[in-house]
């Protein structure tokens, strides 16, 4: 049976086995599918981390004429207002208008608690229907419905006929998974069950040359216009989602001649659907960050469409321009020590970029581990060597810190929230998620170079914090091993 | 507080992201949450988005231990899942203090977090917790909580009052975006009235000062609403009296300030007047050279004042008593009980100056926008080619409330969470130097493309 028909998507620990704590050397573990970190493996001590609502916002509060209604307490998606300062530059670099998401929140109450949340729900869905007139409203459901067992499915079924705007249930329950990355899987959950059309509607329509670029909210419109540039040189419409893209346009996922996904971590729950009930192939293999990642990415979708030879000669022209444009700033990155943190995807083809410019790479950390990033451990393997450490972390800065002192890198490149602790030890950082930058295609190569220069030219902001700031550990802990507190499949690490 | 179906945009989060705030503005303390691995990734990010940019700190973010509650202890408990996290927290983790705080979930499924924390406080580990469940309200109860918990379990009994030492609280860190300049600003001006002042969360205090803030002869709490619950707890555990005061800006409601903490410690009133005259004469005497520009100008403005409480009061009467603007619409943020509306509808339209501006308690901004436009055209007239627009205007408020500046085409300053377009380190609004800060911000608004 398709997870489309199902209320809610599974957890990724239990459809892809992914898993979150481990730490070894990257040969080690590398390309063996990490089969001794088991899905559920755990670590004793444990700092904290996201849950799958934060990702799942950026994407939601993006879509135009939304509402994100969440039924939880009132903090859950506080976090909006961290991400609204993207949603106004998102809205301002494709339309030229800056404007605030919109999200509420139904501020479950201790009385609520008790006596349950589901009328107030109702209300609430009915009420900012009337007020803010969308065409969609998110209904959230976080970790008190989750408990006190409100069934959102039902209140939306039974209040969407009374209400304008399609309703769309999103399970976001954030003690229900570890894997931040189930967001993704929740999101195109609900666009696939109400927003896509019946199956066969519009598959006559297909035009032989028009591709869905999926972007779930990691790249912002910088890094799309560069990806626009590379496939409409081989003469491609492209439709981008869902970010961004208006609900009612969303069915035109469904009328693509091919689905092409950006991060092989965002996209496959999505891809599948869409071949399996529209007919339409996908691919998800390479992200492209890095000089080669980048042309075996473009590669890939012009091979499908039969123009495999006008992408060789796109892809060694872009080349060409592109190691002439970085000779003069590689000498800066030569011997350098660099070191790697994010998202399991990004943080790999990050790091074989890194390579590519010069670098020496010797650690890296990724959020998650799952089966389809072992093509870029093969690659990572192949570039870099295998005999430093890879450490599957979901966050956890005191692992990060006990090996940021112990291999002492000349820069880490941590994703957004995760460069402070490198930082307080006084190393040059870059992040490694930022949607006002550029990261993506040659363009990306090249702007973070130029970025990486800057920093490495002058890293004294953070050598100055460091003298002065202390980390929050016992100096006992730097001696330890890393992965102390880790449990895994064959026993402790210790 | 239950007559909302949604609240927009909240202007704070929840009880546990105000108790996050206030434990990890302690000095070297060490937060630890009870709670899925998510709530202290919401904060952070909440605290990126809406706190001028000011994010953790020493141990925030998500460098906060956490037992990272999942499905398994839902179902049969996370008690021991806690306790594991204790025991190895006090092994990695360096802190002056550790705090256990609670989430919803965990309060739900109705985990004994006291059995946890228990033994360690009695082998004198300096750890406490505080059950600040999210649907136990917003931030500003989240801080309550914390410092109720400081006094129950942690401040020592004193065993007798030490003449001279006040604490200072009110102002919930990170929430009021600009905590660390007003408490500063106000402890500096008590210690120039001789006393000692403890207040939790600026870099000049310390764990040791808090555990003797027991002995203090008077709790000073800068605000109507936020801490009362501690003030009132600490009143009866540790006999403190206290007084309560809306967030003090500018001379005028600084020098009322001083007079009220004098007065409730009998102090030697020639002394309080000395100190009132002497800086309200250099406040008037660092005005004087604007005083040009601001008559050439025409810089006074309608204004639309919307925050918590204690922005939407103070910034208003420092705007009509002190700067001769026009508050015209203030909006209230707050979740507040009707008692609590009196108390802020009683200071708002008591002001010296006899302006008295609409006043709105509303949790949705987009409400009170509406009541600003609202308010302005139902009163006027209209006269051929000749209108009376709200204008020349400006809108006090947070960064959501940009959009309504620009429907008034007016100037707009964000002061009150969130705060997205600032960057924030140590500035502040309180006492005497804190009414210049504010006049130069809003006037550089206003002139900025000069």
């Amino acid at each position: 049976m398709s997870y489309f028909k199902l209320k809610e998507p599974p957890r990724r620990e239990d459809r892809l086995q992914a898993c979150i704590a481990h730490g070894a050397a990257l040969g080690d573990l590398a390309t063996r599918r990490l089969q001794c970190c088991l899905p559920n493996s755990e670590r004793r001590f444990t700092q904290n981390s996201i849950c799958l609502l934060l990702p799942a916002l950026g994407t939601m509060n993006s879509i135009p004429n939304s509402v994100v209604l969440m039924h939880g307490g009132l903090g859950c998606g506080s976090s909006c207002h961290g991400g609204n300062a993207g949603v106004r530059s998102g809205n301002n670099h494709r339309w030229g208008v800056v404007k605030d998401g919109t999200w509420l929140s139904t501020g479950l109450t201790e009385a609520d608690v008790i006596s349950g949340g589901e009328p107030k729900l109702a209300e609430a869905i009915i009420a900012a229907d009337r007020r803010y007139r969308p065409s969609v409203i998110f209904v959230v459901a976080s970790c008190v419905p989750g408990i006190i067992g409100d069934d959102v499915d039902g209140v939306v079924e039974q209040v969407q006929p009374a209400v304008e705007a399609k309703l769309l249930p999103v399970h976001c329950e954030g003690f229900k998974t570890k894997i931040w990355a189930t967001a993704y899987d929740a999101v195109y959950h609900a666009i696939g069950r109400t927003l896509l059309p019946e199956a066969g509607f519009i598959a006559d329509k297909k035009s032989g040359k028009t591709v869905n670029l999926m972007n779930m909210s990691s790249m912002g419109r910088v890094d799309e216009v560069e990806l626009e540039r590379l496939l409409r040189e081989l003469e491609l419409a492209v439709n981008i989602f869902p970010v961004f893209s208006d609900p009612g346009a969303m069915q035109r996922m469904a009328a693509a001649d091919l689905s092409i996904s950006t991060c092989p971590t965002h996209d496959d729950y999505m891809l599948n659907h869409l071949q399996e009930k529209y007919q339409v192939p996908f691919i998800i293999r390479h992200m492209p960050i890095g000089i080669e990642n980048t042309g075996k990415w473009l590669q890939d979708v012009a091979e499908f469409f039969g123009l495999g030879a006008k992408a060789t000669a796109i892809i060694k022209q872009e080349e060409a321009e592109l190691a002439a444009a970085l000779a003069p700033l590689k000498p800066m990155f030569k011997g350098k020590k660099a070191f790697v943190s994010a998202g399991e995807f990004r943080a790999l083809s990050t790091a074989i970029l890194l390579a590519e410019l010069g670098f020496e790479v010797v650690g890296v950390r990724a959020f998650h581990h799952d089966e389809f990033a072992d093509i870029e451990y093969e690659k990572l393997l192949r570039i870099t060597g295998t005999d430093y450490p890879l450490n599957i972390a979901n966050c956890q800065p005191f692992e990060e810190a006990n090996l940021l002192r112990k291999i002492q890198p000349d820069v880490f490149l941590g994703h957004m929230n995760g460069n402070s602790t490198a930082a307080k030890m006084g190393i040059a950082t870059h992040v490694i998620y930022n949607t006002g930058l550029h990261y993506v295609g040659y363009r990306g190569a090249y702007e973070l170079a130029r970025r990486l220069y800057r920093q490495l030219k002058n890293p004294r902001f953070n050598g100055n914090i460091s003298k002065y700031v202390k980390l929050p550990y016992q100096e006992s802990w730097y001696r330890q091993d890393p992965f102390k507190y880790i449990e895994t499949a064959g026993g402790d690490l210790e | 507080m239950s007559n909302y179906n949604f609240v927009e945009r909240p202007r704070y989060t929840c009880a546990l992201g105000g108790a996050i705030a206030t434990v990890s503005a302690l000095p070297q303390a060490v937060p630890i949450l009870h709670a899925p691995p998510g709530c202290a990734g919401n904060f952070t990010w909440t605290q990126a988005g809406g706190c001028g940019l000011q994010v953790g700190g020493y141990c925030g973010g998500l460098s906060m231990p956490g037992s990272n509650i999942q499905e398994r202890e839902v179902v049969f408990g996370g008690a021991e899942r806690l306790e594991e996290e204790v025991r190895n927290t006090l092994a990695v983790m360096q802190g002056d203090i550790y705090v256990v705080l609670t989430s919803c979930v965990t309060e739900v499924i109705g985990d004994d977090v006291g059995s946890v924390v228990r033994p360690l406080q009695a082998q004198g580990i300096p750890i406490l917790f505080a059950e600040t469940g999210g649907f136990r309200g917003n931030s500003y109860q989240g801080y309550d909580l914390v410092l109720q918990s400081l006094f129950k379990n942690f401040v020592d009994k004193a065993a007798a009052k030490q003449p001279g030492l006040v604490n200072l609280w009110g102002i919930t860190p990170f929430m009021d975006v600009f905590w660390r300049g007003n408490l500063t600003g106000l402890r500096r001006l008590l210690e120039k009235l001789g006393l000692t002042v403890n207040s939790f969360f600026t870099v000049d205090d310390s764990i040791a000062g808090i555990r003797n803030a027991g002995g203090a002869a008077l709790n000073i709490v800068i605000s109507d609403v936020f801490g009362i619950g501690a003030a009132q707890l600490a009143q009866e555990i540790h006999g403190t009296p206290f007084v309560s005061t809306t967030l003090p800006v500018g001379p005028s409601a600084t020098s009322a300030f001083l007079s009220t903490v004098g007065a409730a410690l009998n102090l030697d009133p020639g002394l309080v007047d000395n100190l009132i005259q002497a800086e309200t004469k250099r406040y008037y005497n660092l005005l004087e050279p604007l005083i040009d520009c601001f008559n050439d100008m025409d810089l006074q403005r309608y204004a639309v004042i919307i925050g918590d409480t204690n922005y939407a009061a103070g910034i208003t009467r420092f705007l009509a008593d002190d700067l001769g603007w026009l508050p015209e619409v203030v909006g209230v943020t707050d979740i507040l009980d009707e008692e609590q509306k009196n108390v802020i509808t009683g200071f708002i339209t008591n002001l010296a100056s006899g302006i008295y501006p609409e006043l709105v308690f509303h949790t949705d901004g987009s409400v009170i926008a509406g009541a600003v436009q609202e308010h302005w055209s139902k009163s006027q007239a209209q006269a051929g080619k000749y209108a009376n627009p709200l204008s020349p205007a400006f809108v006090i408020g947070s960064s959501l409330d940009r959009e309504l500046a620009k429907a008034l085409g007016a100037g707009h300053l964000s002061v009150s969470f969130p705060v997205a377009n600032r960057a924030v380190i140590d500035r502040g609004y309180t006492g005497y130097r804190g009414g210049l800060a504010l006049i130069e911000d809003l006037i550089s608004v206003i002139i900025a493309g000069r």
